[in-house]
């Protein structure tokens, strides 16, 4: 069953006489169960999508299915199930964190919130600033308190966007696997924001590219590398590095830095290249003293696909 | 519409009132001051005059809070929305516009009859004023009205504040005092000069405060008037009610709810 539904979604601004369309006709579902990852750069149309999904932006056009049903129709039903948390946007800066946590709790009619609250601020390590006003939280902090209040109501959907930002690495890595648990133990979907491409990579089950408001490409982190056929290997040799460089070029190799000893090169995946090439260079003798092979990352593909339509 | 989400959002707004001096100022500090220094002139002034002008004055202080916290109150608990960028979690929650906007009148009413509940006794304790003794019923009836208008003109507020954003956040303070001339709180609307008679005659709490005028000096009260100002209040809150569902669409569709600036 897919918990989220968009088909055609459009959404256009009048900025200064013009009209911008920030969503451009995307059509993409999550299953129950999936963390689906939005990747984009800025203004690709990642937070409008996820603005329109949660009510806070209107839709020009376009169909919206959440837990099967149209928001604009369920509004109750829809939100009752679902929350949101952005590092962008503060609850009640005068309120303290629990202050605000009893409030939202309230508001989705969440029972024996006394005690979710007590979990939740365990859960996140922020029971002992509890009793802080959110104005005076770090942005750590305040992300940490925000992604309290996005699990207040135990959501069935859950929208993230960029709800990393400001985490000390220690703190992200905690957030991450909280959240990849959470989605395990609640069957729960989540739509993912983030710039953070390793983040994506290790929590999204399939991820969507977006661009200028279009969804380029929609694939598993793993189908999406493949689109790269390239490795780059990065060599070091006690000697004879000019001979090494010869002979990758007569490989038909591209050699993109050489150095002293060092020497990085790019070869195709194609046809087991890769692997001929590194034994034709051991079978000739050259003396080893580095090897690392590196396969595409997510940022490639980014840079890659964001290339591509450029052109 | 569901009363456990407005009773969060009156939680909210209780939360906000202890943990901002200012907000507790507004309904202690500037109307008690208020009705010193409207006391004491009208104390001179008294010594002048054959009229009862202390009671006019002290009569038309304290019901003026009504007018004056119901209107500020909608707008700047919608304004601490925006200020603290609470908006969007706000509006991506199940609450509707109407569940806000009945908890910040109650909230609003309460705070309003917080301020008479303080000024009622100064006034009796101070100037030996007790504005319930002019009529229970006509005080009440003017309560009643002057909070539905001091509504109106929040609701107002709060449309611009919605179409418009924090950058007309001026209005909030403003748009009360403008009204004050013309409320005809202290004087009759015959003092005034005739544009303003104009508008005043407009405007349902200047035949509230005529009312109030011709009770203290034992002079039949005008009823048409105080029909006029029934009616008229009622339009009045409808037609702005009307306009802030119009301008919080408005807000969903251009993204200040996300923007909140």
């Amino acid at each position: 069953m897919n918990y989220i539904e968009i088909n055609n979604l459009v959404k256009t601004f009048k900025e200064k006489g013009k009209t911008v369309t920030a969503v451009d006709d995307i059509s993409f579902s999550v299953k129950k169960g999936e963390i689906f990852g939005l990747l984009g750069p800025n203004g690709a149309g990642k937070s409008t999508t996820i603005n329109i999904l949660t009510g806070l932006l209107e839709k020009d056009s376009g169909t919206v299915k959440i837990l099967g049903r149209e928001p604009e129709k369920s509004w109750e039903f829809v939100k009752n199930k679902t929350n949101v948390a952005t590092a962008y946007s503060w609850m009640s800066d005068v309120l303290t964190i629990e202050q605000n946590l009893r409030v939202y709790a309230k508001i989705y009619g969440v029972k024996n919130y006394e005690k979710r609250i007590n979990y939740l601020l365990d859960l996140f390590e922020l029971k002992n600033i509890a009793n802080r006003k959110i104005i005076r939280l770090s942005s750590g902090e305040n992300t940490r308190a925000v992604l309290c209040k996005g699990l207040i109501n135990s959501p069935k959907v859950l929208f993230l966007d960029e709800c990393t930002v400001g985490l000390d690495p220690d703190i992200a890595d905690k957030t991450r696997i909280l959240i990849k648990n959470y989605q395990r133990d609640h069957d729960c979907s989540i739509l993912f924001t983030s710039h953070y491409m390793y983040e994506v990579e290790q929590l999204c089950n399939r991820i969507a590219f977006m661009q200028h408001g279009k969804i380029v490409s929609i694939d598993t982190s793993k189908n999406l590398k493949k689109l790269i056929k390239k490795h780059t290997v990065e060599i070091a040799v006690k000697k004879d590095i000019k001979l090494l460089k010869d002979f990758l070029k007569t490989e038909g190799v591209d050699v993109i830095f050489a150095k002293n000893n060092t020497m990085i090169f790019e070869v195709s995946t194609e046809n087991d290249k890769m692997y001929k090439v590194i034994s034709k260079i051991f079978h000739r003798g050259f003396i080893l003293s580095n090897l690392h092979i590196k396969g595409p990352t997510l940022d490639d593909i980014f840079i890659k696909i964001s290339r591509q339509q450029k052109k | 519409m569901k009363f456990y989400r407005i009773e969060a959002l009156l939680l909210k707004y209780y939360y906000i009132t202890i943990n901002r001096i200012d907000r507790l100022f507004d309904i202690i500090y500037w109307p008690v001051i208020d009705l010193f220094i409207w006391g004491f002139a009208g104390f001179y002034i008294q010594a002048l005059s054959d009229v009862n002008v202390l009671s006019m004055l002290l009569g038309g202080v304290i019901l003026w809070i009504f007018v004056w916290r119901s209107s500020q109150d909608i707008a700047v608990f919608v304004l601490e929305d925006f200020w603290s960028r609470n908006l969007y979690h706000l509006f991506a929650s199940p609450i509707k516009l109407s569940e806000h906007l009945i908890s910040i009148i109650i909230v609003g009413l309460l705070r309003a009859l917080t301020t008479f509940a303080i000024l009622w006794p100064v006034g009796i304790m101070f100037y030996s004023f007790n504005i319930l003794r002019i009529s229970p019923l006509l005080i009440a009836v003017a309560v009643f009205l002057l909070t539905l208008f001091g509504w109106a003109v929040g609701l107002f507020i709060a449309s611009f504040i919605f179409r418009f954003g924090q950058r007309i956040q001026v209005l909030a303070w403003s748009v009360t005092f403008l009204l004050t001339p013309f409320a005809a709180i202290f004087y009759p609307i015959s003092a005034l000069p005739q544009w303003a008679a104009r508008i005043a005659v407009a405007l349902p709490p200047a035949h509230i405060f005529e009312a109030l005028r011709a009770l203290i000096n034992g002079n039949p009260v005008n009823y048409y008037g105080l029909a006029y100002a029934f009616t008229a209040s009622f339009v009045f809150f409808i037609a702005m009610a009307f306009f802030l569902v119009v301008s919080f669409k408005k807000a969903r569709k251009t993204g200040l709810l996300v923007k909140g600036d």
